[in-house]
């Protein structure tokens, strides 16, 4: 009988059972060539596994170790385990330094012209008004009115965040969908680089986003499906 | 924390080495691969709370990496930075390490497993370098175990193709 190399692989691996493996053991009995292709295998992989054990006897470096022993209550790198954390303006202070007053201060001037887009909750900050409108229903290529939409992604809990830009303020944030409302996960000043802003483009957003993303941003089609599924 | 926590905590410390080996052989270089278990181990510590007593801490460790690194190369990528080649490696570290390094990078293993797409890299590395067992590889990397052994299948023959013979 002929052996695909798939199942010689598997054997070879220990995680072929019963008949299949008695079936290989007959094979090999009979045949030298096979016996070959299993030594190929076996030889492969302490081949690989040795080129790498070079880690296992090293002395571990001490920044994975001091990252290792590092108390929790300094960690303040990850956004989305912020999300339980109730939002305090001194937090955010400590955080992104340079913009929380001045987005405070924006978000006071914008809430005198309609109904405020923020409010606190439980949850921390969240969206209220027309940011909380624009994030249940706007899609990316919908024209702006007072938001624009950029990404939209799931974050590593599973849910739905999207970035999004004010065009008013200067002003682009992430908020993650929690408790049927949007969570305010960030915000940040997006008024330098010019009068053209791109959703997103302040640094601070994007590399919320990198540490929050968890596969790729939506497409147009799974954007406008989850949308239409109430970000659920 | 609780001291369950604090357990999950000691046993992490224990997977460093594991997890600098898994590390290497995912991105063939020593520099990134200490980056990536550094961010891995913080986001670990993060989440620790959800770690279930009882299951394997390795294969979530394993896939907290994986996943770590598969962030770190897309952002990478978006700012226009690649992974530092094996030769680079002369410029992190200085004098005789930094030689150890690049020729530790230039064995050609790493090499081989550099070349690999980055499918069948991880599939190899759960199994061949650290030994888990289809299903456990299967679940670390979030695929059905008929994937799993599919990419690990093509990932061999590839590594089998580049590196000649058995020896």
């Amino acid at each position: 009988m002929s052996v695909d190399d798939e199942k010689l692989m598997t054997f070879a691996d220990g995680e072929l059972t019963g008949a299949e493996h008695a079936e290989i053991e007959v094979a090999l009995a009979e045949d030298a060539g096979l016996r070959e292709r299993l030594e190929a295998h076996r030889a492969m992989r302490a081949r690989l596994s040795s080129a790498f054990d070079g880690a296992l006897s090293e002395p571990v470096p001490e920044r994975l170790l001091a990252a290792a022993h590092k108390p929790r209550e300094a960690e303040v790198v990850d956004l989305a385990a912020r999300r339980a954390a109730k939002w305090s303006v001194r937090e955010w202070g400590a955080m992104a330094a340079s913009v929380a007053l001045g987005l405070v201060i924006g978000v006071g001037t914008m809430q005198q012209q309609t109904r405020p887009m923020f409010a606190t909750a439980a949850e921390g900050l969240v969206a209220r008004g027309a940011l909380s409108q624009a994030l249940d229903t706007q899609l990316a290529s919908d024209a702006a009115g007072a938001v624009r939409i950029g990404l939209s992604f799931r974050d590593q809990d599973g849910d739905y965040c999207r970035t999004f830009d004010l065009t008013q303020g200067a002003t682009s944030g992430v908020a993650c969908r929690e408790n049927e409302t949007w969570a305010i996960q960030l915000m940040a000043d997006s008024s330098s680089g010019g009068e053209i802003r791109t959703v997103g483009s302040s640094p601070e957003v994007i590399s919320s986003v990198e540490a929050m993303i968890s596969g790729e941003p939506l497409d147009a089609t799974s954007e406008r499906a989850a949308r239409d599924a109430n970000w659920r | 924390m609780t001291s369950a926590a604090e357990q999950t905590r000691s046993d992490i410390v224990a997977m460093l080495p594991r997890l600098r080996r898994f590390a290497r052989a995912l991105t063939g270089s020593l520099a990134d691969a200490d980056d990536i278990v550094q961010i891995a181990v913080e986001r670990a510590l993060m989440r620790i709370d959800q770690f279930q007593q009882g299951t394997r801490l390795d294969s979530w460790l394993f896939s907290i990496t994986r996943n770590a690194w598969i962030d770190e190369a897309r952002s990478r990528t978006r700012r226009g930075k690649v992974f530092a080649p094996a030769e680079a490696g002369e410029q992190v570290g200085y004098g005789g390490e930094a030689e150890v390094h690049a020729k530790l990078e230039a064995d050609d293993v790493w090499s081989a497993m550099r070349e690999l797409p980055t499918e069948q890299r991880e599939a190899v590395a759960l199994v061949c370098v650290e030994g888990l067992a289809y299903r456990e590889a299967a679940d670390a990397l979030g695929v059905p175990i008929g994937t799993l052994t599919s990419r690990l299948a093509r990932g061999r023959e590839a590594l089998q193709v580049m590196l000649g013979g058995a020896t």
